[in-house]
């Protein structure tokens, strides 16, 4: 059925007419393997910490949020300041779902889905009609005023306070198990979404996004279908977060607008696609641990936390270099890859 | 039915001239440095907190804080946003929109650190304090004084840009930067000319609305937001469309508010503004230069 | 195969194209001439679906393609070079045709590593193969004109609108150049409709030439004739030059 074959630095699977390849990468720090198996082998060492446990599954559901955000923007060739629409979405779908029909977390997921769909293409004309630096800022303005419309209709969203009491994905007796499962469950959904991106960008859809982020006439007088591109590059990644929405609600099995709207969480995802680097999507898995740990340590230090938090922030922009990042592209054996550049003003 | 109307047009009216002041500064910098002021909010948590912290802690009076306010507020956009931000990140621009995000978010907690809400900030700078009666509508004087604080700046800011030399250098640095630098304008120093003169007209807002609008750290995001769509909605930068925006806006703010129910005004805004979009793309004025 | 008929284009007050016709037939090299701002580019992005027409109608092998999306135009056969290179800069050459190659017609079951194959050979029939991994930005002249043909021939076209191919080249490399299109017209049987200004090549490589001044088709027929022509010689040099 599948073939493979190992060839000295890759391993080659051809299926039928088609064929791909990984290359391996010998560099111990850079080989994603190596990486992954760490964080797969992480709880063994803090299984007795639960809140450092909550830190970690924080973690992969920011770098669950960062990476389809991180396609979105490769993708339409613009940035997007308000990915937490979609989070506020799907997460608010599936804890209204569970707490007044009783559905279950299956059920709410399928909904969810649904529902980011719907949405999401109903919004997707901003991408053409929008011009560039106009399409950011809607981005901006929208989940600010989602978070009005569940000020508005305080009594169905429960405004500041939120839903409670979701029922949970699976509970295991011990309380320690859960913690464990929830980290296991929300890293592989993180690497889950990694490779549907990794994918989606060494694709065919990604070399003609890649062109279309270029010079769009030309690439569109190369046969490329602009228009159905960019509706997919903007749908995909927000279903991607509503879904990452729905894990929340049935994991923390809380679930505020406030907490997640407003412009505090957007910069934390938006520093943690910008401290990745230029290669933006494996990046973004070491961006989100630092700032999950920042995050935590800052805790302790009481309500001034939230003035130092932004210096902080500011300070790993302003410090951090970005060209390769923390953690560039892998393949460093093929130098002229393509690294796209961000463009917010353009038409 | 009719009362409702007068209302509106009130309201109307007195909002619009309010977010005139609010919206000037914002398309000033839109349309000359070319660059969205994420940040723009910072100027209200500063220019009342400031305010505050010289009259509580300083114990100068109303006068002398205001006017120590503005000279701290001009070294704040020139030193923190023009030279720390948008001088570094011209070429990035998704880190200088994030960088001036996060100026903003900072500001607005340091400023709930130290003086929550709970700590009755207020700025007494009532300067009638009485109310008047238009045809079964009741007003505030304060109100008044404030949109026709409003009209008075933006009608002096606009014979300013028309009628003198630097107003006419200023239009053409906004219009094609190389010919301007051709014609040998002094680019850099139009540029803090700019960033000062955008905080001038919020921080007089804020001084004269405090009392009716009242006070908080997070005032400066929905009155960001305001700014914003009524940027969007005139043209980017465009002064002539965020005057005919701005009330625009405040005519649907008001009518919202009356009709139905006042939390929609947000939403009612940017449904019309994402509407108005869609027919004309570069919102009612496009075009991106100053005038 | 390609049948233009009336077609006008105005932008505001000026017009560009005024009722121009002519047709292509498959097979032959037309050549669109005129002096500056008679409006040849114009017809040609009017062609390729850039501006849609104010009248008029353009037909291609028979299917109707005045005001068609341009990579629905694409994916029927019509490619084009362009005045101007218009590399995608960050890009190296092989990824710039190899978007081509996955664009240009439908392949579905194409894989990356095949389409890089595919774009290695079109890289190699221009002559670019030792400079697949450059940055499309790195490249000069020559062969960003020949990256374009490379890019071009790519989508397998069947018509094929070359805008100034020669424009910028020395004599040396012109002569490379018209090589290249001259085997490409032959080994992938295109048909070529070429806006140029070197007379040269107009006399050597074309069939058949359309004048075109101020936006209107003045005169149609083999090179040698047209350019014998005095009213032509008047449109390009003025009236003085005319009598000889």
């Amino acid at each position: 059925m599948v073939n493979f074959e190992l060839r000295r630095d890759r391993i080659v699977a051809r299926w039928r007419d088609k064929k791909t390849e990984w290359v391996i990468e010998p560099r111990y720090w850079r080989n994603p393997t190596v990486g992954i198996g760490l964080l797969f082998i992480l709880p063994v060492f803090v299984y007795s910490y639960p809140h450092i446990l909550t830190m970690i599954t924080t973690a992969n559901l920011y770098a669950a949020i960062a990476i389809p955000l991180a396609l979105q923007m490769l993708g339409t060739g613009r940035v997007n300041f308000g990915p937490q629409l979609y989070l506020g979405v799907g997460g608010y779908t599936a804890a209204l779902l569970n707490l007044h029909f009783g559905w279950n977390p299956a059920m709410t997921l399928l909904a969810t889905v649904v529902v980011c769909t719907v949405i999401a293409l109903l919004l997707s004309p901003t991408t053409w009609i929008a011009k560039g630096l106009y399409f950011s800022l809607i981005t901006l303005i929208l989940p600010l005023t989602f978070l009005d419309v569940t000020y508005i209709w305080g009594d169905l969203f429960r405004g500041e306070v939120g839903l409670v009491g979701m029922s949970p994905l699976l509970s295991f007796e011990k309380v320690t198990w859960n913690y464990v499962a929830y980290y296991y469950l929300s890293l592989i959904l993180m690497l889950l979404y990694l490779l549907f991106c990794d994918r989606t960008v060494r694709s065919r859809i990604g070399i003609s996004m890649a062109a279309v982020n270029e010079n769009e006439n030309v690439a569109r007088m190369m046969g490329v279908r602009v228009d159905a591109y960019k509706v997919f590059f903007y749908v995909a990644p927000s279903i991607l977060t509503g879904i990452v929405g729905w894990f929340i609600v049935h994991t923390f099995r809380t679930f505020a607008g406030v907490t997640y709207l407003p412009l505090e969480f957007m910069t934390k995802i938006l520093i943690i696609v910008i401290v990745g680097g230029r290669a933006f999507l494996y990046g973004a898995i070491p961006g989100a641990y630092l700032i999950s740990i920042v995050e935590d340590s800052l805790r302790g230090l009481g309500p001034v936390n939230y003035f130092v938090f932004p210096l902080v922030l500011i300070a790993l922009i302003v410090f951090l270099p970005r060209g390769e990042g923390l953690w560039g592209l892998y393949k460093k054996r093929r130098p002229r890859d393509y690294f796209p550049k961000l463009h917010v003003r353009r038409e | 039915m009719s009362d409702t109307l007068l209302q509106i047009v009130i309201y109307a009216l007195i909002w619009g001239s309010i977010y005139l002041l609010i919206s000037l500064g914002f398309s000033l910098i839109c349309g000359v440095l070319r660059i969205f002021h994420l940040g723009y909010g910072v100027v209200f948590v500063l220019a009342a907190y400031l305010t505050w912290a010289f009259m509580e802690e300083a114990h100068l009076g109303l006068v002398p804080s205001i006017a120590l306010m503005i000279v701290v507020q001009c070294a704040f956009a020139l030193i923190v946003f023009y030279k720390g931000v948008f001088q570094r990140y011209l070429e990035e621009e998704e880190i200088l929109l994030t960088v001036s995000i996060l100026v903003f978010l900072a500001v607005a907690h340091l400023a709930n650190y130290l003086y929550p809400v709970t700590a009755g900030v207020s700025i007494p700078s009532t300067i009638i304090d009485d109310v008047v009666t238009i045809g079964g509508v009741t007003l505030a004087w304060q109100m008044i004084i404030a949109a026709l604080a409003g009209i008075l700046v933006t009608a002096v800011y606009v014979v300013w840009f028309m009628k003198t030399r630097i107003g006419l250098i200023i239009r053409a640095v906004s219009q094609n930067l190389p010919a301007a630098l051709l014609m040998g304008a002094n680019v850099n120093r139009m540029y803090y000319l700019a960033m000062i003169l955008s905080v001038i007209p919020p921080t007089i807002c804020l001084v004269v609305i405090a009392p009716f609008w009242g006070v908080d750290p997070f005032m400066g995001a929905p009155l960001l937001m305001t700014a914003m769509l009524i940027s969007i909605l005139g043209g980017l930068g465009n002064l002539k469309g965020s005057i005919v925006a701005s009330y625009l806006i405040g005519f649907i703010h008001a009518s919202v508010s009356f009709i139905f129910v006042p939390r929609f005004m947000g939403f009612a805004a940017l449904i019309v503004t994402l509407i108005v979009m869609i027919y004309r793309r570069g919102g009612i004025f496009a075009g991106e230069t100053l005038w | 195969m390609l049948e233009i008929s009336s077609v006008s284009k105005n932008f505001g007050g000026l017009t560009a194209v005024s009722d121009v016709s002519f047709s292509v037939k498959e097979g032959e090299v037309v050549g669109l001439i005129g002096p500056n701002g008679a409006g040849k580019t114009t017809m040609l992005n009017l062609i390729c679906g850039i501006y849609k027409p104010d009248r008029g109608a353009i037909r291609f092998d028979g299917t109707d393609i005045t005001g068609m999306a341009s990579n629905k135009i694409c994916k029927l056969g019509i490619s084009r070079t362009y005045q101007i290179p218009q590399p995608f800069e960050s890009m190296t050459a092989l990824a710039g045709v190899l978007v081509g190659v996955l664009n240009g017609k439908k392949r579905s079951h194409m894989s990356l590593p095949d389409a890089a194959l595919e774009a290695s050979y079109y890289l190699e029939f221009v002559g670019l193969f030792s400079k697949r991994d450059t940055l499309a930005r790195d490249l000069n002249l020559y062969e960003l004109r020949m990256l374009e043909l490379a890019r071009a021939l790519a989508t397998t076209p069947k018509l094929l609108l070359l805008d100034e191919v020669m424009a910028g080249l020395n004599p040396t490399e012109a002569a490379r150049a018209l090589d290249m299109i001259w085997s490409a017209q032959d080994q992938f049987a295109i048909t070529i409709l070429w806006i140029e200004h070197v007379m040269k090549i107009i006399m050597n490589a074309t069939q058949r030439v359309v004048v075109l001044q101020y936006g209107k088709k003045i005169a149609e027929g083999p090179p040698r004739e047209v350019t014998s022509d005095p009213k032509i010689i008047e449109a390009y040099l003025g009236a003085r030059y005319a009598q000889h």
